[in-house]
């Protein structure tokens, strides 16, 4: 059979694959089954198979080539993974996520530890010896830390406007989840990243709060910090933990070359980035919005973050449990 | 068969048993394509920044908002639309999809986006350079991680268009590959000069009988050939 004879014997079928594609680009988004009167898949198969004759046969360039590209984009359509949408997300929440972040368990406590450790040490460094937070911050800012938790009207939150917590919210988001993403790309230097944002974050929030305490803002400072603090720092140490596991991955990728080994930590970790991500959303909004509230008393605060700490462990340590 | 081909190309099988050829793009390109897309951002940016100074608070915290959005998400939310490619990199034909050749989940691009910060250092995106220019398949540490590849999107190739020249039948039994090379040398016809044309067309002398010969006429006569090869009669 010569290519001409090939070409003319079987182009109705690449038309009506190319009608098809055609289709569901364009088309107000064609279920793939409503597609070439159901048969989108037989034709498929059928113009893969054409493709590999004309391979074999040595067929001109052209037609070898048009039939790649059908194929091409016809597999593209077939094999897409549909991992969007609400059942996705539901699916993620509901279960994988903690799932996740269970079947890391160990990175999850070295992650906290090395979060908590400085945050213990450099917090009561500060708070013994006030001059040290100068060799964490300059000078300048250090008096901005006060002023910004002090009683006067001035202070963080007070009578702030509804404009101010909107800017405060976009700062957050901004500063706070960049910092997690940092704590987890970190991982990629074999771990080495992770460990020095997480260690770097827990020192600076100790000094911050070892300083505060000292100068006696800390009714100011912890009624503040607390609630938001729940998903914040837990995003932290999880996106830290999360890096850990990719840096564990090229460490030690078991009996799997480093690539491979790393392809799949990746995949398991992004899920408990997902989890850090949507925290740090709730955190960014509590801190713009709650945390910066100063009318509402510390009782009300303090018993609101007690029920968000036991919310946000019991939701990593209980969800997903019972088997579907 | 031939030697191994000193090609940068990556061929996947499929389930159906066929291979399809994926063409990672270099370094150059996707600069190129960071640069647009970092133009777009910048100008979006300074759109958004324009208008948020009318809107105080609630433009600012807009503002930073949507910065951060820019900052980590404009590849992602590009790469799981319908393009599947970001502006820069649509510019310059080129796409991201999975070491199979399937379309980025959306998973992967997350990955490879949010690793993006360890590609960055130690400073311009140092690592991602080393990493591209040592690799032949042209990743990035975040396309490792998240096992994607960035290629050229595959262009139509031109059809064969000589209608005017009588076929003429081989003075000589050609294998598939032989065929293939006249037919190909066919289609490039149009896109050569005639002299060119002429150089080529006298190494196939051999086909139209013609060995040790060479001008328009060989050419015309293996063109010929061609025709009868691609079946007409």
């Amino acid at each position: 059979m010569t290519p001409l004879q090939f070409e003319q014997q079987y182009e109705s079928d690449w038309q009506e694959l190319e009608r098809g594609l055609t289709q569901l680009r364009t088309g107000d988004r064609k279920e793939l089954a409503a597609v070439a009167g159901g048969q989108f898949a037989a034709l498929y198969r059928r113009v893969c198979e054409h493709l590999a004759l004309a391979r074999a046969r040595s067929y001109p360039a052209y037609l070898t080539e048009r039939l790649d590209r059908l194929t091409g984009d016809a597999h593209q359509v077939i094999y897409q993974r549909k991992e969007f949408g609400l059942v996705r997300l539901k699916d993620l929440v509901a279960r994988e996520i903690p799932q996740a972040v269970r079947a890391h368990a160990v990175y999850v406590w070295i992650a906290t530890a090395v979060f908590v450790l400085p945050t213990i040490v450099i917090g009561l460094l500060v708070y013994f010896r006030p001059e040290l937070i100068l060799s964490v911050v300059d000078p300048a800012t250090a008096a901005q830390f006060e002023e910004m938790y002090s009683d006067d009207a001035d202070s963080i939150g007070r009578l702030r406007t509804a404009d101010t917590d909107w800017m405060m919210f976009g700062f957050y988001i901004r500063h706070n989840i960049g910092l997690a993403f940092q704590c987890f790309a970190g991982g990629l230097l074999f771990g080495v990243g992770s460990l020095f944002f997480l260690a770097f974050n827990g020192a600076f929030f100790g000094a911050l709060a070892g300083f505060l305490t000292e100068r006696g803002l800390s009714s100011t400072f912890y009624s503040f910090v607390v609630t938001h603090a729940a998903f914040e720092l837990t995003a932290i140490v999880l996106a830290g933990a999360a890096g850990l596991r990719i840096g564990h991955s090229l460490l030690a990728p078991g009996r799997a070359t480093r690539m491979q080994s790393l392809v799949a930590a990746a995949r398991e970790a992004i899920v408990i980035v997902y989890g850090a991500t949507g925290m740090l959303l709730i955190a960014a909004a509590v801190e713009a919005f709650w945390s910066s509230a100063q009318w509402i008393p510390h009782v009300v605060k303090y018993s609101v973050a007690a029920v968000c700490w036991i919310a946000v462990i019991g939701y990593l340590s209980l969800q997903g449990r019972r088997a579907r | 068969m031939a030697g191994e081909v000193l090609d940068t190309g990556v061929s996947t099988e499929t389930p159906e048993g066929i291979l399809i050829e994926l063409r990672p793009a270099g370094l150059t390109p996707r600069l190129y394509a960071f640069l647009i897309d970092q133009f777009i951002r910048l100008c979006i940016l300074m759109a958004i920044g324009t208008v948020a100074t009318f809107m105080e608070g609630v433009g600012m915290g807009l503002y930073l908002i949507i910065a951060f959005l820019l900052e980590w998400f404009y590849p992602v939310l590009f790469e799981l639309s319908r393009w599947g490619t970001t502006p820069g990199k649509r510019a310059l034909k080129l796409k991201v999809v999975m070491d199979t050749g399937l379309p980025i989940t959306p998973a992967a691009s997350f990955t490879r986006n949010l690793l993006r910060v360890v590609d960055f250092l130690p400073l311009l995106y140092g690592f991602a350079a080393i990493s591209m220019l040592t690799r032949s398949d042209f990743k990035r540490l975040g396309d490792i991680a998240a096992a994607t590849l960035v290629v050229y999107q595959p262009q139509p190739s031109s059809k064969i268009t000589l209608e005017s020249i009588a076929p003429l039948a081989p003075a000589m039994a050609l294998s598939p590959r032989d065929q293939a090379a006249i037919i190909a040398l066919a289609a490039r016809a149009s896109r050569l000069t005639a002299d060119r044309m002429d150089e080529l067309a006298a190494i196939a002398a051999p086909v139209s009988g013609d060995a040790g010969r060479s001008g328009p006429e060989v050419t015309r006569r293996v063109l010929a050939v061609a025709q009868w090869l691609l079946g007409r009669r």
